[in-house]
Order: structure tokens, then C-alpha cells, then sequence
């Protein structure tokens, strides 16, 4: 009796399996971009104080390799906020020209940031490494040439704590109301399932009497009434020209 | 100072010790030929500037037309003789002098075979130096300096909203009759009135500045203007600072200058080009000439995509209209005198921690 | 079919109750991540109004310095404004004095605000001077407040106010997928019933049905079958005992017969007339005693096939709404060809293969057996998801496509070739629709999932995620049957020549519904869906999930539309116009961009092409037979659909092509509306060509 509802109810965990995991999938996914992106664009509000300062300073006419404050306010800004582990500027070569630390300065910054910044279609861009993510701005002159580009660099744990604790709580909530699925689904589909056992069961019963002589009530309400009809008068039917021979044998001697 | 006109200097812009230099003086330096109008101004050391930045060797001849058209066949001369990568031009006079206009473009008088690029001039088409902004089509090609009429009313409004503009013009000059019918197509899209009194002629037909304060205090008193706007105007330019101004402070009305000329005979605001970002820009224009090989016929005539918001802070105070909040972030804040007091505004502005949001 | 629709039934009942049971755990899910995004992105929110916070209080500290008055500040509401464009989360802000009395606000205020601004303690922070912020819980919203304080001297106090629902609106954008997730589940949730359990159940209750009417038609021979121990099993194997009692008997009373024949004379011979007689009619009227064997196909290994199809197809689907997205990304410039062109460069070389490829794979797998041909097929896909996934650049991603492409082709033709050996003329349609079926459900669920999978987790990643699924066709391949099926009747295939293809080309029937109708039809589906859908819906800054939504809403349009303009072409015969029809709608679809560019209406474009294509594709092939009896005649039915196909699978190829030409000229909208009004073109001129009376339905055509 048991193997079709085993099977149905095999689909049925497997299908909330899927749906379930893409859910909580998603869910996991689009925290961790909400989350990735607000502390990204926390970082770009001070990315933007800088580069007024620096637009500032080249609109008087100081050339952008040679701004005499930019290492002082890169300093200040980076001290806003303890998020921000150092600021780089850095030209199209990928060299760094102004930094918060200044061992960087005429150091090459991975090639990452420059490809990112080259892909971006706006004049913001971000990277993600492995320690520490970076959110950057291009700067551009009066003229919309690119002169530099500003890299503010801030430490993952931030976002990877956040998503770590979202993902463990998300993942614990889909096991539980996948657990969930697997206690009800099983219920509920029986209810379907029983329907159908019932037809294959009287369709069995009635297969059982198929032979029967005797004009035995046949199971009536099943799906396959008229299948089980047809099959029963085929055999009486061919039953009874069989009786019909054997009484003419008898007959016949 | 004719002779100190005459005087040649020449300057080679070279390369700090770098790996670059060295392979940049095996290379021989770009020649470039530059006239100027009236001396040297922020425009060459922004010129300057840029190749030093970009480390392309140039080596600069300049010379200086001192507002003297009589030099101009000397310098063609020199240009045929010396036969330069690039001639510069700085205004729209020396530029009309070394390439004409394009329908009558002299091959005696002019240069044609040597690539051209100009700058600081207000009006490229109106002055028959091109036919098309986006495609020059002559040899010729350069930098406009004075800000799209839309973005100068645009600014205007962000610094205060407006109803009504009043306009002071020369009846005489074409660049500002063209101005002012720029400023009306403009109002008409953004919907605002515009009062435009033009200056009175004497007998001669000469334009004179006499009646100039009573038009600009009726504007106020009696057209109810909101702004006055200072078109790119020469004689205007050459009034401002005796009668125009004082006439409009003392009915507090607020003056929007459209040159950094007339941003100096003390408006409260305007959108200028920094002459030293006008000259940067003018040499990328020769970058593209002499180094990527582009014919100038191809390289679009263009203006700067960001402008110098200034601000004069001893006016707004007067007029009691300091400038919006957002301004703070991108504006030049004016504070005159002492002259250690601009330095400090300057310094600040380039290292104060500015705001938040948006740039112009 | 009774059975059949019995099944179906039961299919969609527990499919509905498995679906209840999603949606009741993926609203449980959602909750609990709402309580998780509340918890952890708030304070984070909260985090970055401070810092803009800090920003505008230097803003407003550097206006006081130029000698402003605190109180006489302008514009503030208008920086408000700009803060708000950039961060939407945020609605309300103000300052106030030092006194908590409100001096510039924008944004809708929080009901209790003015009593908090008053708070002593909120006050008291005016006098701070270092970098503090303060937050609370105010009506609706989190006002988080730093103060203003010019070098010890207090101003006031500036607060932003953060909207508490923000949250909602960042989970009601995953919502979206998560519908998305439902679709799939429900067409995955059938898929599997009937892999799991209903291969089994359909062949036993199609056995079962089968039975009764053999049995009806007196039919009463024996089957040697091993029967499945399950319900079906058991019942069949009573069935079958009832034929072996009955067989049993007729043996025996043949047999007594015979011998009471063979020894009586006379009389007695006379007397067993009547006997004979009726034994006479009952061999008429029945027939008894074992089945040949083979004679009947093989259902229950015909099902099995689906399986493995499904989840190879699948593979590929996955890839469908951002393969030109990651070919975009790494573009190499080749000298001569624009990026357009090259970025349909992978796709149009797919498709080419796979066309030039089938008709040779088709005799090749004959030869190899269907099972290794898969088998194959599939494990070189694999290799080419793989290779995909780690590609450098452009270059070797070619080569990996095209071994993608082989595999494809090889599985697809071995596939079909398998359906084709154990089908008969009475089941070959029920054959491919079961094949066709595989693939329509890939369709709709590979794109979408896809397309979120490249979102999440990149374009590489996805696909690896479709080199695993063609190693799990492999393992599902590897359990089909080892013996080959091959039915007397079918002759090996074989390509068409070259000659016939010449010929046909010249036909112009022929060509009416291959040029004007079949292969219009294959540009539009892959210069939209596969080329301009994807590549589009990025440049306009949406997602790849979204291009796969959209090509979801293209196979959910085929799945529905399909059977029902299949069998509705078929009764009324007006086929051509069907195809007609379908065409000019297909047409229309990519003028709809004319109307706007939102990708709202390109929702309306993928709706139309989907219907338009649903409503021609099935009449289309059946034209062929319909029409070109003269040409079957000469060349065979095999090299006039060969042909066809071949023609048919160009198309595919050209479509990439033909878009990426147009995207040069006039961009993406404009290629949308010229690939249109290319197939309108073609379905006019179809409607045109196929109004004379040389074009009225034929009489039955087989």
C-alpha cells in the first residue's frame, strides 16, 4: 500500500526543499547586498566631503598632484569614522599620489580597483577583497577629464558579522519551517492520497473478484467504475462462451 | 611696453627626474606657437599646467598682440617660417586674425595648413570662426569660455527662485543682443518674465552710460524684477562697477554676473569659467591634436562642463540673501579685503570638511 | 484516455496541496527574515544617518562661519531635499534650536516628534562637542540626532528621521523572486511527481487501460511481463492471473475437443457439432493463448527519458538571461567587428552548431545507441559548463560554448531518436509531447532561476551550477535502459543531401513556409529573448533576474498556449492561418517599445511573442506535410523535414546576428522595433502568399 504515498510524499519534500532553500537563499542574498550597500554608501557620504574639497581646490586652479592639504583632510576625514581602515588617492597609472598612511604613497594599488573603477558606468565603483572592501569615487576635472580616483578602504567585518548572524537566523528559520513542511505535508497529502488509494483499492477489490461468478456488489464511487465494468463483462463474457462450450461438450458427450 | 612686447620668451616645459624624462627629451618636444591678446593671463599656466601634468614635452613660443592688430602679419610670417606643430590663440580678435572667418578664409592672410586651436572666445559661431560647435570642419578647432545661458539662468535660480529677470545691454554689441534672445527662448521653457532695457545712444549713435542707474532702479521699483542679469557685454563690463551696481544695491537688487569680468565690478554672483580650467582644458584639445593624432576638423569646439559658482559674501550680507545651504558645498565664497582674509576663504574651501549632498 | 485524466487530476490535487504548503513555509521564512532585516538593519540605517548627519552639520558649521546666523540659514530645507534623493530610507529631517523648537524641516514629520525635540536629555546633547549621535523609536520612524555646536558654543540639534517600514520595501523587492520561486516550484513540483511516481503510474494505469481494452476487444492472449510490486502491480498481476485461469480453461476445453473430435464417428461426431460450432465462434470472437512478444512499446521506458532531458535542458536554460551579460564582461575587441556583434558571437555559433550538427548526430547515434550518444552529449556539456565557468576570456569561452553546443545537439538528437524508437505511428504524438514537454518545463524554470543565481551569486558561479546540473543528467542518463529499442518500421535517418536541399530551396512552397514563416519566427525568438532581452534589461540598470523573469513569462506563454492552438489548429484545419496570425502578433510585439522604454512594456513585448509564437509553432511543421505532399513525394518525408529543420535551426543562428546589426544602427529599442517589423513583414507576406486556393487545407495528410 505503502510505495505511491512514500513517492508523493518524497516530491512534496523535495519541491519545499527547493523552494524553501531559494528562499532563504534570496533573503540571505539581498541582506547581505542591503547591508553591503548602506555601510558602502556611509562610507561614499565622507568619499563625497572629499572630493567637494579636492573639486574645490582644482577650481582655484591648484594642480590635482599637488594639493598641499590633501593628506591633512584625507587624515580628518578618516577619523570620522572608525569604519574606514585608510584612503588612498591614486592616478590612472594605479599609483597612489595622497594616503592616509604614507608608506602607500608611489606604491601601485591592485589592479581590482582600477578595473572596477574603469567598469563603472557613474563615477562611483567598489570592490570587495578579502579582508577589506573598498568604495571609491572617480574624480573629475572641469572638464569631465578623469583626474584620480579616490579609494576609501573599510574593514569586511562590518558587513560579515551583519551577514553572518542574518545568515545563521535565516538558515535556522528555513530548517525550522522546513521541519514544518515535512511534519504537515505528509497530513495533508495523505488526505489527496487516500482518495486515490481508495480507487486503486477498489479497483484491486474488484480485481480480486474479477473471476467471481457470483453478481457480487461491485465497488462503487471509484474513478474506475466503468473501467472495472468493462473488464468484469469481458471476462463474463468470455467465461460464459466458455460455459457455453464446455456444456456443449458435456452436451456432446 | 612695445618693446617688452617684442620681447620673445620661450618656455620648454620639461619633466621632473623621472623615467619618463628621460625618454621624453630622446623625444623631441611638441613645438607650439601662442599668441596672446593682452600678455600672458591664468589661461597659458593652466595651458602649461596640463602638459606638465601629463608630462608631454612642449616647447612654447609665445608671443603677445598687445590689443595691436598691426603685429598679426608678422606673427603669420613667423608661423609660415618657424612652421610649428600647433599655433595657439587666446581671444576672439587673434583668433580671426590667424584663421579669418570661415567664408573668407584667405590662404594669403591666414593660416590653414598648421592646426589651430583657440580659446577664450565668448562666441565661436557668432564669430564666423566655426560653423558647427560638435564638428568644426576646418583646421581650426578650441575652447568657448562663457557658460550655456541655461545653466547661468539655472544657477541664478538655485540661488534664489525668480519670477522676473531684468537684463542692462548694449544695443550696439550682437554678442549680448544674441544673449538677451537666449535669455527670452529660456523663459518661455522655464517660465519666468524677462525686462530687457537696452543702454541709450547718443547723437552719434554711440552707446552711453548715461541714464544707466535710473534703469536699473526702475527695473526694480517699477518691473518688479527679481535678479539683474549681466550679459557677456563689453561696454556693460567697462559701467558696472561706477553706475550699474551701486544703482542696484541701493534698491537691493540682486546682480548675476556672466563673466568673471563683470563678476569683479562686484556682482553678487555669477558663473564663471576659471581661466586657469579654460586653459587645461584648451590644452587637452592640443593633447588630442599632437599626441593621438586627431585632425582638429573632427574635435568638437566645447566649453567646460563644470563652472566657478562665486559668491560675494560682503554682498549677500548687504542684501541680506546668503547663499542656499547646498551652495556651501560647491560655491566660491568671495569675502574681500583684507586681501589675507580670500587666502583664508580659499584655504578653506579647499580644506573644510564640506557637506553632504549634491554638486551643481 | 480516462486514466490518463485521472492521473492528471490526482497530479494537480496533491501539486495543490504541496503548493499550500510552500507558500505557508515561505511566508514562515519571510517573517522570520523580516524580524532578522529589522533587527540588524536598523541599527546599521542608523549607523549611516549619523554620518550624514555629520555631513550636513558641517555644512551648515561652515555657513555659520562665514557669519550667518544660525537662525537665518537658507536652503536648508533644500540640502534636506538632496539628502533624500540619496537615501530614500530616510524621511523626515529637521534642526532645531536650543530650546527643541523646530527651525528648518522637510519630510513627514513623526507623530510625538515635537515632545521628543523638547526631551531634557535630547537637549542636553546640544552641549556635546564630540562626535556623538543619539537614536530612538519616535511614532513611525527612528530619529537619530547629533548636535550642532560651534566650538563649545551650542546651536541646536539636527535629526533624521529613518521610516521604519524601509524594511518592507527592501523585502518587497525580493518578493518578486520569491514569486518567481513559486512558479518554478509548482512546474517542478508536477515534473517530479511524474518522474518520481508517475512514470511508474502512468505506464501501469495506461497497462491497466490498454488491458481492458483488449480485453473488450476480445483479446484474451498472455503477457509475460514482470509486474512492480506496488498497487498497479498487484492489480495487473490479477488481471493477468484472471487471462491465465481463462487461458487455462479455453486450453483445456480445446483440448477435450480436439480429443472427443479425434476419437468420435458418426453420431457422435454429429453431436459434437454444437460444440465445435461455438468453439468455432469463440475463436472468432476472441483470442487466446500467449502474445507474440515485443510486439507492444515500451512505455514505462519511454517515461524515463523525460528525466534525464529535463535536467540536461535545464543546464542550459540556466544560462539563458545572463550568458550576454558575462560575455559582455569578457569582451575582448576583435579588430573589424563591432562588441555588438561579438557579444552574439558565443549564441549565434550555439545555434549554428547545433543546426549544422543534428542531422549528422542523428545517424551517428543510431550507430553509437542512444543511450551512449547521450551519454556523450552530456558529458561533454559538462565539461563545457565547466570550462564556461572559469573562462579567461573571450576566446576559450568560444570553444567552451561550442563544446556546450556539441553536447546539446548530441543529447537533443539522441534524445529524440529515443522517443522515435520506442513509439509507434499511434504514440509517436503522445511520445513528443512528452519530449517536448521536458524541455517547455526546463524553459520556464531554467531562465528564472537562473537569472537570480547570476544575481546572488555571479556569472560564474551560475554556472557552475549548470555544469552540475548536466552532471546529475548524467548520472539520470547513465540509469536509462542499456538494451536499444529499434522498431522495424522506422528506417535509419539520415541528412538531407545537398541536391534535395538545393531544390528545395528553389521550391517555392516550400520556401513560403520555411523563409516567410519558420524562420522568421526562430530570428525573433533568439534575437529578442536570447540577444536584446538580457542585454537590454542591463542597460537600462535592471537585473539579470528581471531578463529572467521576463523569458519566464515567454515559456509560461508556450506552456499554456501551445496544446491549446495545437489541437484547435488541428480541428479546424486553417492552419496557415494560425501561422498567420501568430506571426503578425510576434510582429507587433517589439512596436510596443515604440510606446515607451520602461521595461514594464517590455513585459507586453515578451507577452505578445510568446502568444504569437505559441499560437504558429505547432501549425508550422504540420504545414509542411500539409502542403508539400508533391515535394514528400519526390524527396521523402525525411530529407523535406530535414530541410525544414535545417532552415528552421539557421534562423536560430541569424537571429543574434540579425539584432546585434540592428542594435548598431538604431540601439536596443530600435532593434526591437526592426527585428518586429521584420517578422510582420514576413507574416503579411505569409497571409499574402498563402490566400490563393492552391492553399486551401488538403484532405488528410499523414
Amino acid at each position: 500500500m505503502g510505495t505511491i504515498r512514500v513517492r508523493f510524499i518524497i516530491v512534496a519534500l523535495v519541491v519545499s526543499f527547493f523552494a524553501v532553500g531559494m528562499a532563504a537563499f534570496l533573503n540571505y542574498f539581498k541582506y547581505k547586498s542591503t547591508i553591503s550597500s548602506i555601510v558602502r554608501s556611509r562610507v561614499l557620504v565622507i568619499g563625497r566631503n572629499i572630493e567637494n574639497s579636492v573639486q574645490a581646490s582644482l577650481s582655484v586652479g591648484m594642480q590635482f598632484m599637488e594639493i598641499g592639504t590633501m593628506n591633512a583632510l584625507l587624515a580628518r576625514e578618516r577619523a570620522s569614522d572608525r569604519l574606514i581602515q585608510g584612503i588612498d588617492v591614486f592616478d590612472h597609472t594605479g599609483q597612489v599620489i595622497y594616503s592616509t598612511e604614507r608608506a602607500r604613497v608611489g606604491e601601485k594599488v591592485p589592479n581590482a580597483w582600477t578595473d572596477a573603477a574603469a567598469r563603472s558606468k557613474s563615477t562611483e565603483w567598489g570592490t570587495e577583497g578579502t579582508d577589506e572592501y573598498v568604495a571609491g569615487i572617480s574624480l573629475k576635472n572641469n572638464f569631465d577629464l578623469t583626474v584620480g580616483y579616490l579609494a576609501l578602504r573599510y574593514s569586511s567585518e562590518e558587513v560579515e558579522r551583519a551577514a553572518k548572524v542574518a545568515g545563521k537566523e535565516i538558515l535556522l528559520a528555513s530548517i525550522f519551517s522546513f521541519l514544518g513542511i515535512a511534519l504537515v505535508a505528509p497530513l495533508a497529502l495523505i488526505v489527496v492520497i487516500r482518495r486515490f488509494e481508495r480507487d486503486l483499492r477498489a479497483l484491486e477489490a474488484a480485481a480480486s473478484r474479477l473471476e467471481d461468478r457470483t453478481d457480487a456488489p461491485m465497488p462503487a464511487g471509484s474513478a474506475f467504475d466503468t473501467a472495472i465494468g468493462s473488464l468484469r463483462s469481458s471476462l463474463r463474457e468470455a467465461n460464459a462462451s466458455l460455459d457455453d462450450l464446455r456444456a456443449r461438450l458435456d452436451a456432446g458427450g | 611696453m612695445i618693446r617688452r612686447a617684442f620681447l620673445w620668451f620661450t618656455v620648454v616645459a620639461m619633466l621632473a627626474v623621472t623615467d619618463h624624462a628621460a625618454q621624453a627629451q630622446l623625444t623631441r618636444p611638441y613645438r607650439i606657437y601662442a599668441i596672446t591678446f593682452r600678455g600672458k593671463t591664468d589661461v597659458e599656466r593652466g595651458f602649461e599646467d596640463y602638459f606638465a601634468a601629463r608630462r608631454i614635452p612642449v616647447q612654447i613660443t609665445y608671443r603677445d598682440l598687445n590689443r595691436d592688430n598691426s603685429r598679426m602679419p608678422g606673427f603669420i610670417e613667423e608661423i609660415r617660417r618657424t612652421k610649428p606643430d600647433l599655433v595657439y590663440t587666446w581671444g576672439t580678435s587673434v583668433t580671426l586674425g590667424v584663421v579669418g572667418t570661415y567664408d573668407q578664409v584667405d590662404p594669403q592672410q591666414n593660416i590653414t595648413d598648421i592646426p589651430v586651436v583657440f580659446t577664450l572666445v565668448a562666441a565661436p559661431v557668432l564669430a564666423k570662426i566655426v560653423r558647427d560647435l560638435k564638428n568644426p570642419g576646418r583646421n581650426v578647432t578650441g575652447v568657448f569660455h562663457v557658460a550655456p545661458t541655461e545653466t547661468q539662468i539655472r544657477a541664478m535660480a538655485s540661488y534664489r527662485p525668480f519670477k522676473s529677470l531684468g537684463i542692462l545691454y548694449t544695443p550696439t554689441e550682437q554678442n549680448s543682443v544674441v544673449v538677451v534672445e537666449e535669455v527670452r527662448e529660456v523663459s518661455r521653457r522655464l517660465g519666468f518674465s524677462v525686462v530687457a532695457k537696452p543702454l541709450r545712444l547718443d547723437a552719434n549713435k554711440k552707446v552711453t552710460a548715461d541714464g544707466a542707474p535710473e534703469m536699473v532702479r526702475e527695473l526694480k521699483t517699477q518691473n518688479n524684477v527679481d535678479w539683474l542679469y549681466l550679459p557677456p557685454d563689453s561696454f556693460l563690463g567697462t559701467i558696472a562697477q561706477k553706475s550699474v551696481i551701486p544703482a542696484a544695491m541701493s534698491v537691493g537688487l540682486p546682480a548675476f554676473a556672466s563673466t568673471e569680468q563683470l563678476m569683479e565690478t562686484g556682482a553678487l554672483t555669477g558663473l564663471v569659467s576659471r581661466y586657469h580650467s579654460i586653459g587645461q582644458f584648451t590644452a587637452y584639445k592640443a593633447e588630442q591634436i599632437l599626441v593621438n593624432k586627431v585632425p582638429p576638423s573632427k574635435i568638437p569646439v566645447e566649453t567646460l562642463t563644470r563652472f566657478a559658482l562665486q559668491v560675494r559674501m560682503d554682498v549677500a550680507e548687504a542684501l541680506k540673501l546668503p547663499p542656499p545651504l547646498p551652495m556651501f558645498n560647491y560655491a566660491e565664497l568671495i569675502v574681500p579685503k583684507p586681501e589675507d582674509r580670500i587666502q583664508a576663504a580659499l584655504a578653506a574651501a579647499a580644506a573644510a570638511p564640506a557637506g553632504a549632498a549634491a554638486k551643481q | 484516455m480516462l486514466e490518463k485524466n485521472y492521473l492528471w487530476r490526482i497530479y494537480w490535487r496533491l501539486a495543490g496541496v504541496i503548493m499550500v504548503c510552500v507558500v505557508v513555509a515561505l511566508a514562515v521564512v519571510s517573517f522570520f527574515s523580516h524580524r532578522v532585516f529589522d533587527q540588524e538593519l536598523v541599527p546599521e540605517t542608523e549607523q549611516k544617518a549619523a554620518t550624514v548627519a555629520a555631513s550636513v552639520r558641517a555644512l551648515v558649521l561652515k555657513a555659520t562661519s562665514y557669519g550667518i546666523d544660525f537662525s537665518q540659514l537658507y536652503g536648508v530645507e533644500q540640502t534636506f531635499a538632496e539628502v533624500f534623493e540619496e537615501n530614500p530610507e530616510f524621511a523626515y529631517m529637521a534642526v532645531t534650536n536650543t530650546d527643541g523648537n523646530v527651525l528648518y524641516t522637510r519630510g513627514t514629520e513623526p507623530i510625538g516628534a515635537r515632545t521628543y525635540f523638547r526631551n531634557a536629555v535630547v537637549l542636553q546633547m546640544a552641549h556635546e562637542t564630540g562626535e556623538i549621535s543619539n537614536s530612538a523609536r519616535v511614532g513611525q520612524q527612528y530619529i537619530v540626532s547629533v548636535p550642532i555646536n560651534d566650538n563649545g558654543k551650542p546651536l541646536g540639534i539636527l535629526h533624521v528621521g529613518i521610516d521604519a517600514a524601509f524594511v518592507d520595501h527592501v523585502l518587497l523587492e525580493v518578493l518578486l523572486d520569491v514569486v518567481v520561486v513559486l512558479v518554478v516550484s509548482l512546474f517542478f513540483t508536477l515534473e517530479l511527481l511524474n518522474f518520481m511516481a508517475g512514470a511508474r503510474l502512468a505506464s501501469g494505469l495506461g497497462e491497466f487501460a490498454r488491458q481492458v481494452d483488449r480485453m473488450r476487444a476480445g483479446d484474451f492472449t498472455a503477457t509475460v511481463r514482470i509486474r512492480a510490486n506496488d498497487e498497479i502491480g498487484r492489480l495487473l498481476r490479477r488481471i493477468d492471473s484472471a487471462i491465465d485461469h481463462l487461458n487455462v480453461r479455453y486450453e483445456f476445453l480445446a483440448g477435450e475437443l480436439q480429443d472427443k473430435l479425434r476419437s468420435a464417428t458418426g453420431a457422435r461426431r454429429e453431436a459434437l457439432r454444437p460444440a465445435q460450432q461455438a468453439f468455432e465462434t469463440l475463436s472468432k470472437r476472441f483470442r487466446f493463448g500467449s502474445a507474440p512478444e515485443g510486439s507492444d512499446t515500451d512505455e514505462m521506458n519511454l517515461n524515463r527519458i523525460r528525466a534525464p532531458l529535463f535536467a540536461f535542458i535545464l543546464a542550459e536554460e540556466l544560462t539563458r538571461s545572463f550568458l550576454p551579460s558575462y560575455v559582455n564582461q569578457l569582451l575582448v575587441a576583435i579588430p573589424y567587428i563591432s562588441p555588438q556583434v561579438v557579444i552574439g558571437l558565443p549564441i549565434m555559433l550555439f545555434m549554428l552548431i547545433v543546426a549544422l550538427g543534428q542531422p549528422y548526430l542523428g545517424s551517428w547515434s543510431e550507430r553509437v545507441g542512444r543511450r551512449r550518444a547521450m551519454l556523450v552529449g552530456a558529458i561533454m556539456a559538462t565539461v563545457g559548463f565547466t570550462g564556461t565557468a572559469l573562462a579567461y576570456n573571450l576566446y576559450d569561452l568560444i570553444l567552451w560554448r561550442s563544446l556546450c553546443a556539441l553536447g546539446y545537439a548530441m543529447v537533443f538528437v539522441a534524445a529524440q531518436g529515443y522517443v522515435l524508437d520506442r513509439t509507434g505511428q499511434q504514440n509517436r504524438a503522445q511520445g513528443f509531447a512528452l519530449f517536448i514537454g521536458a524541455i517547455m518545463v526546463a524553459t520556464v524554470c531554467g531562465p528564472s532561476i537562473g537569472g537570480i543565481l547570476a544575481d546572488n551569486i555571479g556569472f560564474r558561479a551560475s554556472f557552475g551550477v549548470s555544469a552540475l546540473m548536466s552532471l546529475v543528467s548524467i548520472l539520470a542518463i547513465n540509469r536509462l535502459p542499456t538494451v536499444e529499442v529499434r522498431l522495424a518500421t522506422v528506417k535509419p535517418t539520415r541528412g538531407p543531401r545537398m541536391r534535395e536541399i538545393m531544390a528545395l530551396l528553389m521550391n517555392r512552397r516550400f520556401m513560403t513556409l520555411t523563409g516567410l514563416a519558420a524562420m522568421p519566427a526562430k530570428v525573433i525568438l533568439t534575437g529578442v529573448c536570447f540577444y536584446l532581452v538580457p542585454l537590454y534589461i542591463v542597460s537600462i540598470g535592471n537585473t539579470s533576474a528581471m531578463a529572467g523573469r521576463m523569458l519566464m513569462v515567454y515559456a509560461v506563454m508556450m506552456v499554456l498556449i501551445v496544446p491549446l492552438s495545437a489541437s484547435l489548429s488541428d480541428a479546424t484545419m486553417r492552419r496557415d492561418r494560425y501561422v498567420s496570425v501568430g506571426l503578425i502578433i510576434s510582429g507587433l510585439s517589439g512596436l510596443l517599445l515604440l510606446l515607451s522604454e520602461s521595461f514594464l512594456v517590455l513585459f507586453g513585448v515578451v507577452f505578445l511573442l510568446g502568444l504569437g509564437q505559441a499560437l504558429s509553432i505547432a501549425a508550422q511543421s504540420a504545414l509542411v506535410a500539409e502542403h508539400c505532399q508533391e515535394e514528400i513525394r519526390i524527396y521523402g518525408n525525411d530529407a523535406v523535414y530535414g530541410v525544414y529543420r535545417l532552415l528552421e535551426r539557421l534562423g536560430n543562428a541569424l537571429g543574434p546576428l540579425i539584432a546585434s546589426l540592428l542594435v548598431i544602427v538604431w540601439g536596443y529599442q530600435g532593434a526591437f522595433v526592426a527585428i518586429s517589423a521584420l517578422v510582420l513583414f514576413c507574416g503579411i507576406a505569409f497571409t499574402v502568399a498563402t490566400h490563393g486556393s492552391e492553399w486551401q487545407p488538403a484532405a488528410v495528410t499523414q
